[in-house]
Parts: structure tokens; sequence; C-alpha cells
């Protein structure tokens, strides 16, 4: 497991570099406005209701935004949890978290692709 | 002597292979003088009190890179670093994350197995008798300011491996090659002269790979010459991946 | 004030002739701010997996229809995913400032055909980009454009 990281750690290095800066470039008006705006009653819900919501995702930039924001973070997060693992001891079991991590991160990205299909 | 001479309580690890299962702190008390440096007192405790006591120094101006000490905690060359920054007691311990040899002495060995494994030197494409006789009927390579200018910064290494006792990599990770190694191995890269980035970056991507690296800067927080050995190592992973994607696209021995 | 580092940290590759003490660590490595800033760095991660699954949510019942997409949009209402949301926007702020203020200047190639330019200067493009689409993505979720 740990050959193959190593293998493909110009791929995950890539996908953590993109996580890291168009993810959270991308990342932070879909908060101020979905997490905390409409929310909070700052922003009106009638912006996202169903009819205009699926409009906005369902064209190709929509869609291709809507994957950026889903995958993106999860390479990041993988990536930098395995960071963390390896500053508290975690060398030896690296394989493991390493691998697990990316799993998830790329089980979220298919389904992040398959949902942004099915829009 | 001034009258009241400023006393300090200064703790320096011991160990002995021979006589010592583990490491120990032995406390000494000196007088200091105002301007003295932590070599400066540790100076005095051998050649005042306790002769015994082993550790690396040379230049004492910051240019050899022998007397780096933990110092406090911190990683830091011992003829740079004022004792007036401290209080009453300081507490000075051999460079973080090396096998340590003998009180304040590490075994640098590891570090020069990695700086060796990075190529540390012009390494050119072609035969070696072929270059050596272009090079012989044209006298030496050339280069510009500029050219000088890409490298210069990281080529000011003195080796002192401060950067090695500060990095959380360094000290979970045995096999990453390590800041300075891998600043040194990227300045070759950007050296114009060089023709080796290849078969550097084949290394960048090894068991030591630089992609271990996770941007602590703790290397160049601490290092004396202002290396930036951090903007280095992350110049390298660039590097490393552009030469991966070359190697996708374009066939082996593609320029 | 020395904790143990890893046993194999820095081993030469042949063994000398004489034993040695291992690698320490300081222990006031954990407690330095320098350190405590960078871990934090590494811990966002968490908390970008967890939202990288919340906007999967989303997605997931907007493609449901109506009834599901409504229905998650004001699940948001709930004060623990507003206080979620909060820490994450914290998160992206503190990575953006890292990420973009510290390593991104650093990492510009040399030796090659693009020019190194000042540190203040990627900074400010980057940082600028990043509010340019922050404001578009607002103005278009809130309704304002599109």
């Amino acid at each position: 497991m740990k050959h193959l990281l190593l293998r493909l750690e110009p791929v995950i290095w890539l996908l953590f570099g993109a996580g890291l800066s168009v993810g959270t470039i991308l990342l932070t008006g879909f908060v101020l406005v979905v997490g905390l705006g409409i929310p909070m009653g700052i922003v009106s819900a009638d912006a996202l209701a169903y009819p205009r919501a699926h409009m906005l995702a369902s064209n190709f930039i929509g869609r291709v935004l809507l994957l950026a924001l889903i995958a993106l973070p999860l390479w990041k997060g993988a990536h930098h949890l395995r960071s963390l693992s390896m500053d508290f001891g975690g060398e030896s079991r690296d394989g493991a978290v390493g691998g697990l991590l990316y799993l998830i991160a790329a089980i979220g990205s298919v389904a992040g692709i398959l949902a942004v299909i099915r829009l | 002597m001034s009258e009241s001479q400023k006393m300090m309580r200064v703790e320096i690890t011991r160990f002995d292979p021979d006589k010592d299962e583990v490491p120990k702190i032995q406390q000494y008390q000196i007088p200091v003088e105002p301007g003295w440096k932590v070599l400066d007192a540790v100076n005095y405790i051998k050649d005042h009190i306790d002769p015994s006591v082993a550790y690396r120094w040379s230049c004492r101006m910051a240019v050899c890179g022998s007397c780096g000490m933990m110092v406090d905690g911190e990683p830091k060359l011992t003829c740079k670093t004022a004792l007036s920054d401290y209080g009453d007691a300081i507490r000075i311990e051999p460079l973080a994350n090396f096998p340590i040899v003998r009180d304040l002495v590490v075994d640098i060995d590891g570090f020069m197995d990695k700086f060796r494994s990075v190529k540390p030197w012009i390494v050119r494409a072609k035969e070696r008798a072929q270059d050596m006789e272009e090079l012989n009927s044209r006298g030496t390579y050339s280069q510009t300011p500029a050219q000088l200018d890409a490298f210069r910064q990281f080529s000011m290494c003195i080796n002192c491996l401060l950067c090695y006792a500060a990095c959380p990599v360094v000290a979970n990770e045995p096999e990453f090659i390590g800041p300075a190694a891998i600043a040194l191995g990227h300045r070759y890269n950007i050296d114009s002269r060089d023709e080796g980035s290849r078969e550097r970056n084949a290394i960048f991507r090894g068991e030591g790979t630089v992609f271990s690296c996770s941007f602590a800067n703790e290397c160049s927080e601490v290092c004396p010459k202002n290396v930036d050995p951090a903007a280095a190592v992350n110049q390298a992973k660039l590097g490393a991946v552009i030469d991966w994607a070359k190697g996708l696209i374009l066939p082996k021995g593609g320029a | 004030m020395a904790g143990a580092a890893h046993p194999e940290a820095m081993a030469p590759r042949k063994k000398g002739s004489t034993r040695t003490a291992p690698p320490q660590t300081p222990t006031t490595w954990w407690s330095a701010p320098r350190i405590r800033t960078y871990l934090l760095f590494g811990a966002t991660g968490g908390v970008y997996l967890l939202m990288g699954f919340l906007v999967l949510r989303l997605a997931w019942a907007l493609g449901k229809g109506p009834q599901e997409w409504n229905a998650a949009l004001s699940s948001l209402s709930n004060p623990l995913y507003i206080g979620f949301h909060a820490l994450v926007l914290v998160s992206l702020i503190f990575v953006g400032l890292r990420a973009f203020g510290k390593m991104m200047p650093k990492m510009q190639p040399r030796g090659g055909p693009l020019p190194v330019l000042p540190a203040a200067t990627v900074r400010g493009v980057i940082y600028g980009a990043w509010a340019v689409v922050t404001l578009f993505m607002v103005l278009v979720l809130s309704g304002v454009i599109f």
C-alpha cells in the first residue's frame, strides 16, 4: 500500500493542491450563502428555491462547479488528515491510514460524479 | 569582573555510551559576561569546570554550521545566540531528531547519506569524455547574473542541520530526504549548467519523497542563513510533478 | 524537556561502531505557537472532508426533487449546522491566508522562463481572485444575478 501511495503521490498532491486553492476559493461564497446567509435569514431562501437551484446546478458550468465543491475539499481533507496522522507518530500505520482516507475521498468523488449526472 | 557578577544555571545533556544507559541532564552554575553567546557559556564550562563535555564548534561566526544545538527546546547556532535573550537558566541539548553520539554531539552520517543521494553536483547529459573535450576547448561554463540569481539563495546552506531539528516530518518519517538536502538538490535542478534534473526528480519522488513535506515552514523559520528551504522543497514538488507529467506524455529521453 | 522522536530518525545507513542514544524531540514542541498553528492547518482537513460530504448530500437531494431539496436546505437552519458552517468559514479563511499568503509566493518556479514576482504581487493576485470569485458566487447564489 505504501508503495502504491508513493507511485500515486504526484496525482494525490495535485488533487490536494487543487482542493487547497480552488476548493477554498469556491467554497467561501457557497458557505457564506448556503451555510450562513440563508439559514440565518440574511438571504431569502427563495433565491435557492428548487426551480432556480436546479436551473443553476444543472447547466454544464453548474455541474462542474458543484462537482468541484464536492470532490476538491475531499482530497484536500484526506491528504491533510493523513499528514496530521504522521505528525502524531503514525508512520507505521501510514499505509492503512492513507489508503483509507484516499479511499473515502475517491468514493465521495465518484458519488459526486453520480450526483451531478443525476441532476 | 563587575561588582555584581551575573550567574546563570546552565543545564547540559550528558551521555557517555560507555557509562550511561540514557542521556541525562547535568547542571552547572557559571558567571556570565555581557555580550556572551551561548557558545561562550559552554566553552567556559569546558575550560573551567568540566573538561569532559563534548560538543562541536569552529568558526564562532555562523558560517561553518558546526555549533547547532537545542537551546531551551529550539534549534540554534550557539555562536550566534545571545545569552542575554535568556533569563537565569538555560538548557542546552543536542540537535533534535538525530542519534546522539556523546553529550551534545549528534551523528550526522544520516544527513550525509541523504545529501549524497540527491547528487549535489553538476550533472551533464553527455558522456564524460566528450563533455571534458568540449569543456577544455571552450573553457569554463558561462552563466549570466540572472541565471546565478535563480539558485544563489539555496546555495548559501551551511549544512548546520537546524532545519532537520525543526522539521516535524524529519522527526516522524526516517526516509524523508529533509529540508537542506532537498534545497541543495533543487539548487542544482535550477542551475543552468546542470542537466541532471530528471535523475534528481526521480529521487525526489522515491522513498524519501519531497511530497512528505507538509509545509510546517519550521525549516525556514530556524535557518540562520535565510536559505528558505521551505521554498526550495515546495518548488521541488512542483518540479517533480512537472517532470512526472512530462514522463507520461513524452517518450523516455524526450527533452 | 526532550521526548522521543521516531527511533530511526536520521539514522545512518551503516551503523557506526559506538552505541548512540535514540533521537530526541523537545516536549515543548507541541505547545509552541507556530507548531500549534501548523497542526491546526492539518486539522482543517477534517472540516473540509465533512464539508465535501455535506455538499454531496445537498447535490444528491437536488437531484431527487423539490421535496428532498427543500428538506435538505431547511435542515441547514439547525443551529448545529450553522455552527458547523461558521467553523468552515473560519477554516477557509485560515487555510487561505496560510496557503495563499505563505506557501504560494514561495512556490514560484525559478530558473525557468517565467519571471519571479514579488511575494506581495502574488498575494495580491490570489487574494484578489478569491475576493472576486466569492463575490460572484454570493451574488449568484443569493439571486442578485442570473
